[in-house]
């Protein structure tokens, strides 16, 4: 849930890319969120570190109740993605059969509408979809 | 000359089941596509524009334009080509343009792009036409996109060089909405004589400015294979073998500004090296034909593969992802 | 540490449309003043654990709204928060505020009305309770983040989804027991294995209700409960707080078992007590995967085998300590604010022997309650004692 186009604002544009943080101090990636925090080291400074967008799929459940966001779109599959780089994060898998997915399925990032804001702003960013190469 | 360097095309997995919404409302007739490519509930013109962006430039970021043509942006008063070149991490100096179109929207900006200045262009034409109820027999709703890099500086490392275009126009209500209303009006019978007027016009207009006889193009791309349209074409000397690989009407639909898009993609995808490709688009009256010569054989997007690898959806799925679900806060 | 448990007081935890937030509220903290033989006047400060008043109420400051309606004004009071793990934070304090000697009389309380939206509103605003602009943003909830655990915890320990099962068992069978649970039937291995689907591998029966309910403690220094023999005599010897992640994605079964394993650790050298000397034990479980991964962290049970008691008897009434004899919050359900509170009334309750027949355990001494709270981010253990006079 949105609090405001000011937020959307602050909060969207980075959602469009795809990246994690890069601690300046000891290298290791964390996701994204993790911008004042390296979680390796306890460090206070990292970098955004462009992502990819391959990896592959080490935990996953299919999910029957979902928020509002994804009203609609179940059941869909959401686990935690290691991408090639070295950072796991999580993500929904669109697109496929939750009997089709496993543990070790290589995926690959894509643009989705995530969700739509009560003062109407379109939050874009990535979910994933099974890498057919 | 400008030169097409890549291309590719995206359509969304799903196919609603046309024949059914047509039983549902009681509309006699053969259902004239045997699915519709629906985009899924979190997916958009924009996303499908990513989706073909991708494909299209592989990693490439150094453009100097982003034109997007669609009749259906997620938003009014802002620019999808903004939002795609910010996903797609284009330079910051690249020059963001949305054409506001019908399906003739794809060849405008590839006559922008031939005289642009500023590097690689991408031109991505991206649609969802959405019409309700049982109009969605008449009108094919379905959503694709389709996407080109086009270098007027380019020569050697093309795929394809982009020659004249040609157009003729006129005054008609066949298709339009008024402002920015949710669903098209369309007169049908206005549109079916329009078809067979424009293109022809147009087509003969190119034969005198290319001196290439319509029948001796490779293959003949048109957004809209209408029967009025092919009978034009016909008098003009076209052979039903020159339309054989670019047609997707009857599989998923009519894909707006995307249609012109999708029927390219499927004639560059049959070619090779000296083919040539006959683009043809019609949009509110207005024809527009482009000389396409293919220079080097180009790598399949797949396009046909994507058509094909449809999963059905059922009506009530369709209507729950395409009736205003998206505009509501969630 | 020894705080004194003078009076405790809880609501029914079910669907309650017809009372409001502070209906809920008032009901437990005049329970629980009836029960310790207080007048309002006498509670020094009041801690009130609620965790979505703002969403599922349109209404904040909850603190200073029960302290109005309970006529505890002009005593300070104050509003907790600390995800699911509220309630048990509110406890904390308020044994602070004893130990601290500041203090003679306070009341903690824990309320949660969450059923006045619909289902999906509220599992929205539940995810607030993580990051759900970030990582829940993504399409984890906490069912399907949990989900996630229990998928690391089969696949690590060789576990399948019906040696998890029995866990369901067990807590619907004391479950149906409790006359204030929220769900009172019992079912069977079979049963929860044909349960809907709710995330892969989790199932309905292996997750908790949305709640409305309240519960209420009274705590005083020792000497006021030790000069009323008549009374019970249950005191807290241990309070002991951590946190964790607050992000699924850096969640690792060694973060889910520490937890609880770092703060029970403390709790136990506090109490000077082992995990052997515990007769009874409430152990958040809001997914049926979190009490065996809890059992570990309190070390019942060695890492992979928390699973095990359900199915063989020692986590039953009778074993060797007694798990979630009240039904768990898989029956009880999990009013966020309150759960921690109500934990501790159903330890005293036990150790009092006035726990309901069918799931009172005999004689029991020495009690424990650990709640949890976020993707892995609160871990909360205390530790009660019944002492002869």
């Amino acid at each position: 849930m949105t609090v405001s186009a000011i937020e959307f604002s602050r909060l969207g544009p980075p959602k469009l890319h795809l990246y994690a943080m890069k601690c300046d101090k000891c290298g290791e990636l964390s996701p994204w969120w993790e911008r004042n925090h390296c979680y390796h080291c306890g460090n206070d400074s990292l970098t955004e570190f462009e992502l990819k967008g391959t990896g592959e799929l080490t935990n996953y459940t299919v999910v029957y109740y979902p928020p509002r966001e994804f009203l609609g779109q179940e059941p869909y599959v959401v686990g935690h993605i290691q991408m090639d780089e070295g950072v796991n994060m999580p993500a929904p898998v669109m697109g496929v059969d939750p009997d089709a997915v496993e543990v070790g399925t290589r995926v690959d990032a894509t643009l989705r509408r995530m969700k739509l804001g009560h003062e109407g702003d379109i939050y874009y960013s990535y979910k994933f979809v099974v890498d057919d190469e | 000359m400008a030169v097409l360097t890549s291309y590719g095309a995206y359509v969304p997995q799903y196919r609603a089941p046309l024949g059914e919404i047509q039983k549902f409302y009681g509309r006699p007739g053969r259902p004239r596509s045997r699915g519709l490519a629906t985009p899924g509930l979190d997916e958009d013109t924009l996303t499908m524009a990513y989706e073909a962006a991708r494909r299209a430039l592989k990693g490439e970021r150094g453009l100097g334009a982003v034109i997007v043509a669609t009749q259906a942006p997620p938003f009014g008063l802002r620019k999808v080509s903004q939002t795609l070149a910010n996903a797609l991490r284009l330079d910051d100096g690249a020059v963001h343009m949305d054409l506001g179109a019908n399906a003739t929207g794809l060849l405008d900006a590839f006559r922008i792009a031939q005289t642009l200045d500023v590097g690689p262009t991408l031109v991505v034409a991206t649609d969802h036409l959405v019409a309700y109820r049982d109009r969605v027999a008449d009108v094919l709703s379905a959503g694709a996109a389709a996407a080109f890099v086009i270098d007027p500086r380019k020569k050697a490392e093309g795929i394809a060089e982009l020659g004249p275009q040609a157009r003729a126009a006129e005054e008609v209500f066949d298709v339009w909405m008024l402002g920015r209303e949710q669903e098209p009006r369309f007169r049908l019978e206005v549109l079916f004589d329009a078809y067979a007027k424009a293109t022809s016009a147009a087509t003969a207009a190119l034969e005198k400015a290319t001196e290439r006889p319509t029948g001796k193009y490779t293959a003949i791309c048109p957004s809209q294979p209408h029967p009025q349209v092919l009978r034009g074409l016909a008098k003009l000397g076209a052979q039903p073998k020159q339309l054989e690989n670019t047609q997707f009407i009857g599989d998923i639909g009519n894909v707006g500004a995307a249609s012109s898009g999708l029927a390219l993609c499927l004639g560059l995808d049959a070619s090779r090296k000296g083919s040539t490709l006959l683009a043809l688009a019609y949009g509110g009256g207005e024809a527009v034909a482009q000389e396409i010569t293919v220079t080097k054989k180009p790598k399949s997007a797949g396009t046909r593969e994507m058509i094909d690898a449809g999963e059905p959806i059922g009506v009530g799925t369709y209507y729950r992802w395409t009736e205003g679900r998206q505009q509501q806060p969630h | 540490m020894k705080v004194g448990v003078l009076g405790i007081g809880k609501t029914p935890h079910k669907i309650q449309h017809d009372k409001s937030l502070k209906d809920l509220a008032v009901e437990a903290g005049r329970k629980a003043m009836n029960d310790a033989g207080v007048a309002p006047d006498d509670i020094q400060m009041l801690y009130v654990g609620n965790v979505g008043s703002v969403g599922f109420n349109y209404e904040n400051s909850t603190g200073l709204m029960v302290a109005h309606h309970l006529g505890v004004v002009p005593a300070g009071a104050v509003r907790v928060e600390a995800a699911c793990g509220t309630g048990a934070w509110a406890l904390h304090l308020g044994c602070v505020a004893i130990a601290s000697g500041l203090y003679d009389t306070v009341m903690v309380l824990g309320v949660e009305k969450m059923n006045d939206l619909a289902t999906v509103e509220g599992t929205s605003i539940i995810a607030q309770a993580a990051d759900s602009k970030e990582e829940y943003f993504s399409g984890l909830t906490f069912p399907s983040g949990t989900a996630l655990t229990a998928r690391k915890y089969m696949q690590t320990y060789g576990v399948t989804e019906e040696d998890l099962a029995h866990t369901s068992v067990k807590n619907h069978y004391y479950g149906a027991r409790n006359p204030s649970a929220h769900l009172r039937f019992e079912c069977t291995v079979d049963e929860v294995m044909k349960s809907a689907k709710v995330a892969d591998p989790l199932k309905l029966y292996e997750v908790c209700p949305m709640t409305d309910a309240a519960s209420a403690l009274v705590l005083c220094r020792p000497e006021i409960l030790e000069a009323q023999p008549k009374r019970p005599q249950v005191y807290i010897t241990a309070t002991s707080m951590g946190s964790g992640t607050w992000y699924q994605a850096s969640d690792t079964l060694d973060d889910a078992y520490n937890l609880f394993a770092r703060p029970v650790e403390r709790a136990y050298e506090m109490a000077g007590i082992t995990a052997d000397d515990v007769d009874v034990a409430e152990i958040y479980n809001s997914f049926a995967i979190q009490e065996p991964l809890g059992i570990e962290g309190l070390g019942f049970a060695e890492r992979g085998e928390g699973w095990k008691g359900a199915a063989d008897g020692s986590t039953w009434l009778d074993g060797k300590v007694a798990i979630n004899p009240s039904g768990g919050l898989l029956c009880k359900g999990h009013p966020l604010g309150a759960t921690g509170s109500t934990q501790a009334v159903d330890v005293v309750e036990q150790l009092r022997g006035t726990a309901p027949e069918g799931m009172l355990r005999d004689d029991a001494e020495i009690g424990i309650s650990a709640c949890r709270g976020g993707p892995g981010s609160v871990g909360a253990i205390h530790i009660y004692q019944r002492m002869e006079g």
